[in-house]
């Protein structure tokens, strides 16, 4: 039954993707973590997370970006290039950082030398950068702006009783993650972290109703079943968007399983509730700015600190792992204060640096993972 | 009883064979494409050299980067781990550790036991590695051995821009057509090598002793150069070639965990 969800986790066009798209479905892709999937839910509108998966030159990227930048966007748009992302009815960027916010830029000149590159919705949503009442006040007339664009480009009226709808379904959805999640960080894990970063990343691809139904029977698969991962070491892992499978695989070998996660293809893209109730707008501007957890927010480490130290104490975690994408310097920074902060109460840490792409680093990686393993066995 | 650690690195393997831990045996080799093949061919000549055969050992460990493709090891340890274990057996005080090999760099803090407390090791990037000193010795067309030596023969040594080896080796060559002498330009390598390995070593906080390990250690020039860096003295490991720490704490591990499994 997993595989159904590594399927649609390592294939662009996947099976839902091409179904959706057989039957007359519309499909925008997004960037980020920031952008309300129910906005295009409520509009018939199949939202998609994009990702750089099956990136193996950058001979378009590095025209328009040039060598010295994280290589997430970079994947994104020499995919873009490449027509790989064809299906694509609309795309929306965000300033999730610097990188992404120059995405915006490079995509829309790579449209005008590669006009298949470019879909005929293109949409910059600006996500502020504090947690404070004018900014969420400026995020939600952002939001209906972003609204608005949907409801013209694609012809649509997005209701208020389809917000709910889609609010409600996407809650369930969160839930049933969670729920997930509560069997991963359980004493005798269910579910290795490379098989719940495939159901993460599925949830990004399928249309939802069928995914929190597909989420359903494996969780009802896993609660029945009496397959347990004891014996290994518990590793958390932390920082820069990841989206690669291979990694948690490389990282958990034989000897460890991650248990936790805060990471934006992760719990922290399920993590908390919309509110079901008042302006479905602001509701979603609310649950999106407050409650993601990325180093992109101004004045908000302490939070974050606390929030890897309660999923540590839950998941009972024996060591963390930090990696970020080379150029990252959001959670190249942060990785640093939090290696700092965790050593210092006693969590051992350790940093990587990567490329996002294809896994080749296998040797390096593995080596100073095998290491910290060896610091935690005592 | 009889032990043995196999490292197998990216430009060198190493083969050290102990006898309730005193080594009777060591052998380096220049890595072949394979590490298996590698691994086979150091290990025989170290077997010979104690006049042995591998049924002799009890337990072996592999490390290095060819380390799962080692045949006859009972177990692969990482290198960090051997790094440390050889390094405080060898000089028991030592604290931290600091090994440059070919292809990485480490930095590590030790307890009594020479478990690791905290590790760091360089990106994927050449420079601050044994293969950048290589890089830049052929280039300035003296043998790695001799590239040392220079730092103390300098009168002016020059400063190099690049941290990056192929970069620097533009500078180098810039320099060489100005007539600057190979002293100079030796002992501006060694420095850049020891001032790239400093921003490492001081990300782990370091602690006394310290101590070098990899075939860098050998370079005089660069411990040298360390040392004015870190503002601390490194103590010189002179039981054995410090290219070899790491196998023999392959070794020393090998035993530790014969010891462990009797007692259990």
């Amino acid at each position: 039954m997993i595989d159904a969800f590594h399927e649609s986790s390592t294939t662009l066009f996947n099976r839902h993707v091409r179904n959706w798209k057989t039957d007359g479905g519309k499909v925008v892709g997004y960037t980020c973590s920031y952008v309300p999937d129910e906005i295009f839910h409520a509009a018939s509108i199949l939202p998609y997370r994009l990702r750089g998966v099956g990136a193996r030159e950058m001979n378009i990227a590095d025209a328009y970006f040039g060598p010295f930048i994280c290589s997430l966007p970079k994947c994104l748009l020499q995919l873009a290039g490449e027509g790989k992302y064809h299906f694509l009815d609309g795309a929306v960027v965000t300033p999730g950082c610097d990188s992404m916010r120059r995405l915006d830029d490079c995509w829309r000149k790579a449209g005008e030398d590669r006009a298949e590159a470019l879909p005929s919705f293109f949409f910059h949503y600006a996500v502020p950068h504090k947690t404070a009442d004018y900014s969420l006040k400026w995020f939600i007339e952002e939001t209906r702006r972003l609204q608005a664009a949907v409801e013209k480009h694609f012809n649509v009226t997005i209701t208020d009783y389809q917000l709910y709808d889609s609010i409600g379904i996407y809650n369930e959805g969160r839930l049933l993650l969670s729920r997930l999640d509560a069997l991963r960080c359980a004493p005798d894990v269910a579910i290795s972290g490379a098989d719940a970063l495939a159901v993460v990343l599925a949830s990004t691809t399928i249309p939802r109703k069928s995914f929190n139904s597909l989420l359903m029977d494996l969780i009802a698969q896993i609660e029945a079943g009496s397959d347990r991962i004891s014996g290994r070491k518990r590793l958390m892992l932390v920082g820069s968007a990841n989206d690669d499978v291979e990694l948690v695989r490389l990282i958990e070998g034989d000897e460890a399983v991650v248990v936790a996660d805060n990471l934006c293809f992760g719990a922290r893209f399920y993590a908390d509730l919309v509110e079901q109730d008042g302006d479905p707008v602001a509701a979603l501007a609310k649950r999106y700015l407050y409650h993601n957890d990325c180093p992109r927010m101004f004045g908000d480490y302490k939070g974050r600190l606390s929030i890897l130290k309660e999923k540590i104490e839950r998941a009972a975690v024996d060591g963390v792992i930090l990696q970020n994408i080379r150029f990252c310097d959001l959670h190249g920074s942060e990785n640093g204060i939090f290696e700092r902060d965790l050593e210092a109460a006693g969590i051992p840490c350790m940093r990587i640096e990567r490329e996002y792409g294809p896994l080749v680093e296998t040797g390096r990686i593995r080596m100073r993972i095998d290491a910290f393993l060896e610091r935690l066995e005592k | 009883m009889i032990t043995a650690g196999c490292d197998v690195g990216s430009l060198t393997s190493k083969a050290v064979i102990m006898r309730d831990n005193r080594i009777v045996a060591q052998e380096v080799i220049r890595s072949r494409t394979k590490p298996a093949e590698s691994a086979v061919a150091v290990m025989n000549m170290a077997l010979q050299k104690a006049q042995m055969t591998l049924t002799d050992i009890v337990f072996c460990v592999g490390t290095g980067y060819g380390r799962d493709k080692i045949p006859f090891i009972s177990e692969a340890v990482s290198e960090i781990s051997c790094h440390a274990r050889g390094a405080r057996w060898l000089l028991p005080t030592v604290k931290t550790v600091i090994d440059i090999g070919g292809q990485d760099c480490k930095a590590m803090r030790i307890d009594k036991d020479g478990k690791i407390l905290k590790f760091i090791t360089n990106d994927k990037c050449a420079s601050g590695t044994g293969r950048f000193l290589e890089v830049m010795a052929r280039i300035i067309n003296v043998s790695l051995d001799d590239l040392g030596g220079l730092s103390a023969r300098a009168t002016a040594p020059i400063a190099l821009a690049n941290a990056c080896t192929v970069w620097a080796q533009a500078d180098v060559i810039q320099h060489l057509n100005d007539g600057i002498s190979a002293e100079d330009i030796g002992a501006g390598i060694n420095n850049a090598m020891a001032s790239r390995m400093a921003v490492l070593a001081n990300n782990i906080g370091l602690e006394r002793d310290l101590c070098m390990t990899g075939g860098v250690a050998k370079n005089a020039g660069v411990v040298s150069a360390l040392e004015k860096l870190l503002g601390m003295s490194i103590k010189r490991i002179k039981k054995v070639d410090p290219q070899l720490v790491g196998a023999v704490g392959a070794a020393l591990i090998a035993g530790d965990k014969v010891e462990r499994r009797t007692a259990s």
